[in-house]
């Protein structure tokens, strides 16, 4: 407990520094008209269509819906991966749907951390280098990337595993790394796509336990795709997407 | 932990092939190396030649003799000092038959009077000056045959057919690096007494002169004066500064000098597709992990960086290791085989300061320059393609 609180200390530190804002109950996303629309060769493909959703800072939501249905179209739109065909979309204070594919960029590693369902280390990396990846592009000194990558680990139980590297790991193990890489640069929203999509049962309901203790004990917004339904009820709220809207 | 440490550490990920990459770019360095060091060594008798000498030859062609009369006539002209006439023999050493080394039948007194760079002990050139058959031979000839100073030896004549026999009665050494350390001299009376024998008609015939000039003259204007003086013979010279007549050599060879120029650069563009290729593989294996790291905030400017730095490093290690290997192996290994065997061409084979240099940059250089377009695509990626994708 005592290790939870100084990340949370750290993190408090960090969105001052940043100059990001302080948690609120405001919603912290919010989705206004938001179509996206792909085209295959000539063919046009509606993924989204005039959705509205909006998100509670401190909230731990699950998407769920069939294959196509556009969960995870609107996964990366929330992350700012991808930029909308029209409607608004404004999270953690900014409008991604004005911003520029560098803009987005900058923003994401200030705002968002990922948690995918391949969990996606670098190989050559050990544990707290990976940790420390997203670190590399604030202004911290070598130290103090150590220090908070550290951190993050301990967060995450893997404090003794630090010099691992991913091969070395259990696959449970690498998804508990890259929740800590999410969570290093203290980001205002966690998106996790699958996360326990390439877990056995117990190492996923590690992961979604932890997933849980982030977002009740460090108030982190979590945005869930999931296909699994004890995923889901992890989250306090579902969202079913359907041909890429929100079924009632 | 810092940003070079991942493009580090990706060099090293798959090892069988970089060490593949970094020796095929060893390989084409020290081949680099070695193509310029010989165009350079090629060039080297000519940068090294004496300023205040002038070789006189027939004019229509360095394979015709002049008359023996000529010697003593340019010794007459105003400016010069000294004349030594040589004419080429062409033997070869039976106990050697693929072994070549250049032979000339000269007056020894005054061609070790033209050529006073070449250092002979006094008691071997009285020996050799009063030995009608007596022969001085370079250093590196004596040591590459094994002869040594009273050693009698018999020549098979190629020009001049038949066994000639001589005395090895001096070996000399040199103090300029234009100097063949291989040829083989003996009296040119030897072989004139031969000649009036068996080809009267080409008795008392001389192959070229050479001239040691009055400095104050200039080179030109006495291969000049020469010129003019048997302008209006039957036979009529061509008289060139030592530098241009081992020059008009190289100009004999210019299509080799020239194809060996264009081999030099098409190796360093073969290797420059062969660290394009391994680094264009590297790309495509990675396109999910640059799709991960641009998902957490990494701009294209950063992917790029990785790639071409790893380029970079690919080269700079086959760099380094290409010289390292070149200095041991073409100049150590073939410069001294060279030097030894092939003297009349090779006369100094170093590799040249300006080689390294360039040889390291090229690596360098031509392993950004190949890594190009891959960066270009890796800095490219839509980070949504590149997260689907699993290589």
């Amino acid at each position: 407990m005592a290790e939870a609180n100084q990340v949370q200390m750290d993190n408090d530190e960090t969105r001052k520094q940043s100059g990001a804002a302080p948690k609120t109950s405001t919603p912290v996303i919010e989705i206004k008209n938001l179509s996206k629309t792909y085209y295959r060769g000539s063919e046009r493909v509606d993924v989204l269509e005039n959705l509205d959703l909006t998100i509670e800072e401190g909230s731990f939501e699950a998407l769920m819906g069939p294959s196509g249905s556009g969960k995870s179209t609107l996964l990366n739109l929330i992350a700012g991966l991808d930029s909308p065909s029209s409607g608004s979309i404004k999270v953690a204070g900014s409008d991604l749907s004005k911003m520029g594919e560098g803009a987005r960029a900058k923003w994401r590693a200030q705002n968002v951390g990922f948690v995918f369902q391949t969990f996606n280390l670098m190989p050559v990396l050990t544990a707290i280098e990976n940790v420390m990846l997203p670190l590399l592009l604030t202004n911290l000194s070598s130290a103090e990337r150590k220090e908070r990558a550290a951190i993050a680990l301990k967060a995450v139980g893997l404090e003794d595993r630090m010099k691992h590297y991913p091969k070395e790991l259990s696959g449970g193990q690498e998804q508990r790394v890259t929740i800590a890489r999410a969570i290093v640069t203290d980001p205002r929203i966690i998106v996790a796509d699958e996360p326990t999509g390439d877990l056995d049962r117990k190492s996923a309901a590690e992961i979604l336990t932890l997933m849980g203790k982030l977002n009740t004990e460090f108030g982190k917004t979590i945005i869930m795709v999931t296909h699994d339904p004890a995923a889901a009820e992890r989250a306090r709220v579902t969202h079913h997407l359907d041909k890429g809207q929100l079924a009632l | 932990m810092r940003l070079s440490t991942l493009g580090i550490r990706n060099v090293t990920r798959s090892r069988f092939r970089t060490v593949m990459t970094v020796l095929g770019v060893a390989v084409a360095i020290i081949a680099f190396v070695m193509l310029r060091t010989i165009l350079s060594a090629w060039t080297q008798a000519a940068d090294f030649a004496a300023k205040d000498r002038v070789v006189t030859r027939h004019k229509v062609s360095f394979i015709m003799s002049l008359p023996g009369k000529y010697l003593t006539e340019v010794e007459q002209i105003p400016g010069v000092n000294q004349a030594a006439a040589a004419s080429w023999f062409g033997a070869k050493d039976p106990n050697h038959q693929n072994e070549f080394f250049s032979s000339f039948a000269v007056d020894p007194e005054s061609y070790l009077a033209v050529y006073d760079e070449m250092l002979v002990p006094d008691a071997q050139k009285t020996e050799w000056f009063g030995n009608r058959t007596g022969a001085l031979v370079g250093d590196s000839l004596a040591k590459k045959f094994g002869w040594k100073v009273g050693d009698k030896v018999t020549l098979k004549g190629t020009i001049y057919p038949g066994d000639w026999e001589f005395r090895i009665d001096g070996i000399y050494t040199a103090t300029r690096r234009s100097v063949d350390r291989t040829s083989f001299l003996f009296h040119y009376d030897y072989l004139n007494e031969w000649l009036r024998k068996m080809r009267p008609q080409a008795a008392d015939s001389r192959g070229w002169i050479t001239t040691r000039i009055d400095r104050s003259q200039g080179a030109a204007e006495m291969a000049k004066r020469i010129d003019q003086h048997f302008d209006e013979r039957d036979v009529q010279t061509m008289s060139q500064d030592e530098r241009a007549f081992n020059t008009s050599f190289l100009g004999m060879i210019s299509a080799i000098l020239k194809a060996l120029d264009i081999v030099s650069v098409v190796i360093m563009l073969i290797m420059m597709l062969i660290l394009g290729n391994t680094i264009a593989m590297g790309v495509r294996e990675r396109t999910h992990e640059y799709g991960v790291l641009r998902a957490i905030g990494f701009l294209p400017k950063h992917l790029m960086t990785f790639v071409l730095g790893e380029a970079a490093t690919i080269g700079f290690l086959g760099g380094v290791l290409g010289l390292g290997l070149a200095y041991p192996l073409v100049e150590k290994g073939m410069g001294r085989f060279l030097e030894e065997n092939m003297g009349a061409f090779f006369p100094f084979f170093r590799i040249p300061p300006e080689t390294w240099v360039m040889a390291m940059i090229l690596a360098v250089v031509l392993g950004l320059l190949a890594a190009v377009v891959p960066a270009y695509q890796a800095a490219k990626l839509n980070v949504i393609d590149a997260l689907r994708n699993v290589g």
